[in-house]
């Protein structure tokens, strides 16, 4: 049985979906970090199913696959900057929600 | 494409092409090594500084005598990405020296915050010139990451930490959009390359919803309507040198590479893109109006300035009849805002530094009389940003709103120099306040006279005066 590349891409779409509304609902700065990396992973999957639409057994499309693994590396650097960051901000408020950021304003 | 067969050594030309940034990458390792001794620590700033006049020297060799292509078609160094590439590189080098003993209590671990500005700078050039999705997403992850940690610098200040976070999570939001805005463009078209994007039909549903989201998280990046609320916060709360880079740099190089994908947005889409410029000006101006902390005031200055330039890109969507226009504009623009902006947070950050009360209005007042030369030069950087005749800010106005006018933007056109003039109403208030208003009571800050910052103030002065004064050189030199 073989996966058809719009149920790849269909896929891709609800795991975006998902976690663009994560993003925007939830208020633990964890949970954000979750759904930024649901949404990395919906870029990845769409950029491999790309590269299976564009590819033939001659000539392998592989931009999209590169692509994937900038993005995987990235993703952790990312991870490691945000996560640094929200344990300096549990060390001023105890707290980890996008709640506890109200010290900047006019 | 990328295939295994294209992949032969390295040639004299990638070389030539990327120099600065080999020039800013050995900064980064000759700092990074400054670190082992003591006895080498002073060396840092030379290797900072070093560098980065290096890899300026570099680019302008680059602006007479462009590489082209580089890297299988990967980068490219071309006249106008060189030009980019001096304006990162003053930009580092203005927020560098202004923040020299700005920080007291991180005073230890300076040597992270030189590292991570020299890397910042680097994802700039790379952003700059890149020819490729993969190549741009990379220099821009380079030139975020580092600016998340650097806006929460001071860590042990709740508002730094703060401003980090905000920035980090909208920043890394928009990387996302920008991540599967790319993917959906690829699954459409098959190629991430500019070149092949261009010759490609991007007409599909697939594209389109793909450069939507290309286009948003470059606004967010450039801090345009309705991605330019976390401006002011971030602004407010970051260390003012980080501002100053966060205002020139970060700017600059994401209108840099908007304008080299403006492409991927439809021509029918040039009346939004305007609009949405319009907006932008008209939100920041009007919040500049009613702000009482300085750096809130210059971070709704800053998004007005990003309204503006967003004219050039709908001008060059609209099609300006003089090909190369808008991106004259644009580049001639920048090149006075760096000056400009760099000048005026710069100077923040070094009233801050001596220990002024700040960063109210209020603390301005008295201020001209008891230091006449720092006020002096912040009251010309204000004339150039609110783009009064004779400074390097009018003629970049003048630029860019003829070449929304060239391509039929008239109303937009109209509508921005209007808000122009509501923008001066707020820079006036600095002036006056530096100027006319009596010192309030108290005691006042010991006032320290710093050789390098009163030399990086005239030059920038001298810059925004010689820019608006002489534009010839700037043209003939830089965009022929």
């Amino acid at each position: 049985m073989t996966v058809a590349n719009e149920q790849l891409l269909i896929l891709a779409g609800l795991l975006f979906a998902i976690g663009a509304a994560g993003f925007f609902v939830r208020r633990n700065l964890i949970v954000v970090l979750m759904s930024i990396e649901l949404i990395l992973n919906a870029a990845n999957l769409t950029f491999i199913a790309g590269s299976r639409m564009h590819s033939t057994a001659a000539a392998p499309n592989l931009d999209g696959p590169v692509f994937a693994v900038f993005v995987i590396l990235v993703a952790a650097v990312e991870a490691a900057v945000g996560l640094a960051l929200v344990i300096a901000l549990y060390r001023r408020k105890q707290s980890v929600s996008l709640d506890s950021l109200t010290s900047l304003g006019d | 494409m990328i295939h295994p067969a294209n992949l032969e050594a390295l040639t004299s030309t990638d070389l030539r092409g990327t120099a600065p940034m080999i020039c800013v990458t050995a900064g980064i390792v000759l700092a990074l090594l400054a670190e082992i001794a003591p006895a080498l620590r002073p060396a840092r700033g030379l290797a900072f500084v070093g560098s980065l006049l290096a890899a300026i020297a570099f680019e302008l060799r680059l602006v007479a005598d462009p590489a082209g292509e580089v890297f299988h078609g990967a980068f490219a160094a071309s006249s106008r990405s060189a030009t980019w590439g001096v304006l990162f590189c003053c930009a580092a080098l203005i927020a560098w020296t202004y923040g020299r003993r700005y920080y007291k209590e991180e005073a230890g671990h300076v040597a992270e915050h030189d590292l991570l500005m020299l890397c910042s700078t680097l994802g700039m050039m790379l952003m700059a010139g890149s020819r490729d999705l993969i190549t741009f997403f990379v220099g821009l992850e380079l030139l975020s990451v580092p600016l998340y940690s650097l806006a929460a610098f001071r860590r042990v200040r709740a508002t730094s930490v703060e401003a980090g976070l905000r920035y980090f999570v909208l920043g890394a939001f928009a990387a996302g959009l920008f991540l599967y805005g790319s993917a959906l463009v690829y699954a459409a078209t098959g190629t991430v390359s500019l070149a092949g994007l261009h010759d490609a039909s991007l007409g599909s549903p697939l594209a389109l919803v793909g450069a939507a989201l290309i286009a948003a998280s470059l606004f967010f990046k450039v801090s345009v309507f309705p991605f330019h609320f976390w401006v002011p916060d971030v602004y407010q709360g970051s260390p003012t040198p980080v501002t100053t880079f966060m205002a020139t740099g970060t700017k600059a190089a994401g209108f840099a590479f908007l304008l080299e994908v403006a492409f991927v947005m439809p021509p029918s889409s040039a009346g939004l893109i305007a609009a949405i410029a319009v907006v932008t000006m008209a939100l920041g101006n009007l919040g500049a109006l009613v702000q009482s902390d300085l750096k809130r005031l210059f971070a709704y200055s800053a998004v007005a300035h990003a309204g503006t330039l967003l004219l050039v890109v709908a001008a060059s969507l609209a099609g300006d009849p003089r090909a190369a226009g808008p991106v004259d504009a644009a580049l001639y623009y920048m090149a006075a805002y760096v000056f400009t902006a760099g000048g005026a947070f710069g100077l923040v950050a070094l009233l801050e530094a001596d220990g002024e009360r700040f960063t109210k209005l209020e603390s301005l007042r008295g201020l001209g009389r008891r230091r006449p030369g720092i006020s002096a030069a912040l009251s010309l950087f204000m004339l150039s940003l609110g783009g009064f005749p004779a400074t390097g800010g009018f003629l970049g106005k003048y630029f860019v709103f003829s070449s929304t006018l060239r391509a039929d933007l008239v109303w937009a056109s109209v509508i921005g120099v209007l808000l122009s003039v509501v923008a001066l109403g707020y820079y006036l208030r600095v002036i006056l306040t530096l100027w006319m208003l009596p010192e309030p009571e108290g005691e006042r800050a010991p006032e320290v006279r710093r050789l390098s910052a009163t030399l990086v103030t005239g030059v920038c002065a001298a810059m925004v005066l010689w820019l608006g004064l002489f534009p010839g050189w700037f043209l003939e030199r830089f965009l022929n």
